[in-house]
């Protein structure tokens, strides 16, 4: 019972930093409302037996992937967007796929097993530091696990490191201006 | 016992993904655009760690590792994403996506 209380809370704060992202003005606002959301989708983790994931969903996604956010919505200080409005037509062709998916989703869900419940009891295997190493780097398995697509992440965020560095330099190659570049002012 | 059933974490999930998904699609700032891509990454965590508790057996930790790797892959898109909308802010002096609606120059 008092897990579907704490369920609820999370979720309640969860959707209403949702619907803050997607409403709001400001996209300090947005960060703020979605750095809400994170953490109670952490709450939710942890709720649900995997306490790893909602310490890196606090540590990776609030703490470090918000932070860059917000740091780049500072530094860009003409962010504040007096000039741009928050919806316009064309975004109402946004509606409706945004509609038919939502749609689709809660009939998939609907129908599932209404008896099919997630178990809270202590026995069932908790998402841990320990087991899901186990996990990752197959120990006690023939196939060796996830430790080849573990590799394959590092390899992706040395790329990710190196192209945004490199996006974020001002010049490239040229030692010129960038008023050149650009051709116009 | 205390159970939380199923179909209530897949529909905040789903709820969370659409308004992601609404997010992209509607709003016309980059910053909400990339917000919304990283509030999509999340309800797909979600909906992975609430599937891992109801599997039996040996596949019940694949839908805890699996998250890992979207994390890991955010992570990397906000880096890459971002790093992409300064290079082009300095072109545009805008954070309309209208104003990124031509390929040349």
């Amino acid at each position: 019972m008092i897990a579907q209380v704490y369920f609820w809370i999370f979720a309640a704060i969860a959707a209403a930093c949702a619907l803050g992202v997607m409403l709001s003005r400001h996209p300090i606002n947005g960060a703020m409302s979605l750095i809400g959301t994170m953490v109670s989708l952490a709450g939710i983790f942890s709720l649900i037996a995997s306490p790893f994931m909602a310490t890196l969903q606090v540590l990776v996604y609030a703490g470090a992937v918000m932070m860059l956010v917000v740091f780049v919505i500072m530094v860009l200080n003409c962010a504040k967007d007096h000039s741009t409005p928050l919806f316009d037509g064309a975004g109402l062709f946004g509606v409706l796929p945004a509609a038919a998916l939502g749609a689709l989703l809660v009939r998939v869900f609907v129908g599932l097993d209404k008896q099919a419940t997630v178990a809270m009891n202590p026995q069932a295997p908790r998402g841990d530091v320990d087991a899901i190493s186990k996990t990752l780097f197959g120990a006690g398995q023939h196939t060796g696990g996830w430790a080849l697509l573990f590799l394959a992440v590092g390899i992706l965020l040395l790329t990710a490191i190196v192209g945004a560095v490199l996006l974020a330099k001002r010049h490239l190659d040229s030692p010129s201006e960038p008023a050149t570049i650009e051709g116009g002012h | 016992m205390d159970t939380i059933p199923l179909i209530h974490l897949q529909l905040l999930s789903a709820f969370l993904f659409v308004a992601g998904l609404a997010t992209v699609l509607l709003r016309r700032n980059l910053f909400f655009v990339l917000m919304g891509v990283e509030l999509m990454l999340n309800a797909a965590n979600l909906s992975f760690l609430a599937w891992s508790r109801v599997q039996s057996g040996a596949s019940t930790m694949e839908g805890q590792v699996s998250p890992l790797f979207s994390i890991a892959i955010a992570a990397a898109e906000a880096c890459v994403g971002l790093a992409m909308l300064l290079a082009v802010f300095r072109s545009r002096e805008s954070l309309d996506t209208d104003a990124y609606s031509r390929m040349k120059e």
